[in-house]
């Protein structure tokens, strides 16, 4: 066999099996160089070995022990953390899907109504350009007052106001005009605050905001933009 | 209740070459360890816990060099050790182990001190076992070279 430092070592180490120390064992019997080589390196690790081995002392035990004392409520809290924040999420979650499904219930009764009010029937209760008119007019009617504004300085002139029955109550419509169409605007008053939207359904344009205690549903055929001129002059 | 405290210490000690930043290296290592128990799979609990030290070791060393941004530490060492050379056999050996580039050092202090098998030093150092072996016996000839340098400086 080859004298390789390589095997040597590994003899030192205790790295090789029962057939391979045998060899190695006889080897060294023969080679001069490979003994010395060995004799040279159990020697150095003897001397390793005599060095100290530096235990922990008592202090640090005990500062490793209090800083695991101090991490322990701080894992368990982070655990109750963790599942309290999952639950958050699942409950606000469901809220908000509940409430988004609520929504779009009413956007779809939204856009019935608006359709059936230009079917020639029903637009309006109180045909009237008069804000002065329009409004006493629900006194009696609703269990609030709506605002009333009159827009046609603008060029959105009111057309009058009626009773419709959205969401599982009465609610205020008041009917706007813009050339030749026809702007709904649904009002009722809601607990809810702040959250807004605007999508396209059955090609009318819906818009949905929420001020002063009032939820308010304006639908027209026309564009988005020009709705949302409306609502900004409301 | 903090098992192998001993044998961590011993090799922060080694490392990092002295008690004062040894104690800070293991502290943080059992913190890890605490923390990062999941970590564990059964097997070895020493390997394990010095592992971690080692690992704590490495980002320990990382943030001392860059607030130091100069030299080294091991260089320092280094012409520190070789300044005192008269110093008698184990002192002299010591320096020469202080003095291994760390990568060399901590593989042998887990072998000599720890009498690990190559197989357990690859995974605690995660290395394969050709590079332990390879490691290691370069570390035993630099430390005989500096030890027969420093001896004869010495007399």
């Amino acid at each position: 066999m080859t004298c390789s430092r390589e095997t040597i070592e590994s003899f030192l180490d205790d790295e090789l099996d029962a057939s391979a120390r045998v060899q190695v064992e006889s080897h060294l019997a023969e080679c001069g160089a490979c003994s010395e080589l060995l004799g040279r390196l159990s020697e150095q690790q003897a001397q390793i070995r005599l060095l100290p081995y530096y235990r922990a002392s008592d202090r640090l035990r005990g500062a490793v022990r209090a800083r695991l004392r101090k991490e322990r409520p701080r894992r368990e809290w982070m655990r109750w953390g963790a599942l309290a924040a999952a639950v958050l999420l699942v409950v606000a979650a469901t809220w908000m899907w509940r409430r988004g499904a609520e929504r779009n219930l009413i956007a779809q009764e939204i856009v019935s109504s608006h359709v059936r009010s230009l079917m020639g029937e029903h637009l309006v209760d109180v045909p009237s350009s008069d804000r002065h008119t329009v409004k006493p007019w629900f006194n009696g009617k609703l269990d609030f007052s709506p605002e009333v504004k009159d827009l046609a300085t603008e060029g959105f002139p009111l057309i009058g106001g009626r009773v419709d029955y959205v969401g599982g109550r009465r609610v205020a419509v008041l009917v706007y005009g813009k050339d030749k169409h026809t702007i709904n605007l649904y009002l009722w008053p809601t607990a809810e605050d702040g959250g807004g939207s605007t999508f396209s359904q059955n090609g009318y344009s819906v818009l949905h905001w929420t001020r002063n205690g009032m939820s308010a549903w304006a639908i027209s055929d026309l564009p988005p933009s020009e709705l949302e001129r409306f609502r900004n002059l409301l | 209740m903090l098992p192998h405290l001993d044998a961590a210490h011993n090799l922060a000690r080694w490392l990092t070459g002295n008690g004062h930043d040894a104690e800070d290296v293991v502290q943080e290592a059992y913190l890890r360890a605490y923390r990062f128990f999941d970590g564990f799979h059964g097997g070895d609990g020493r390997a394990w816990v010095l592992t971690v030290v080692r690992n704590t070791f490495l980002t320990w060393r990382r943030r001392e060099e860059r607030s130091r941004s100069t030299v080294p530490l091991d260089e320092e060492k280094h012409v520190v050790e070789l300044v005192a050379s008269d110093a008698g056999d184990t002192e002299a050996l010591t320096g020469c182990i202080e003095a291994l580039p760390p990568e060399f050092r901590e593989i042998l202090v887990l072998r000599e001190f720890e009498e690990m098998p190559y197989r357990q030093i690859a995974e605690v150092a995660g290395l394969p076992q050709g590079t332990v072996m390879s490691r290691l016996s370069r570390a035993r000839q630099r430390l005989e070279d500096c030890v027969r340098k420093k001896m004869r400086a010495a007399r």
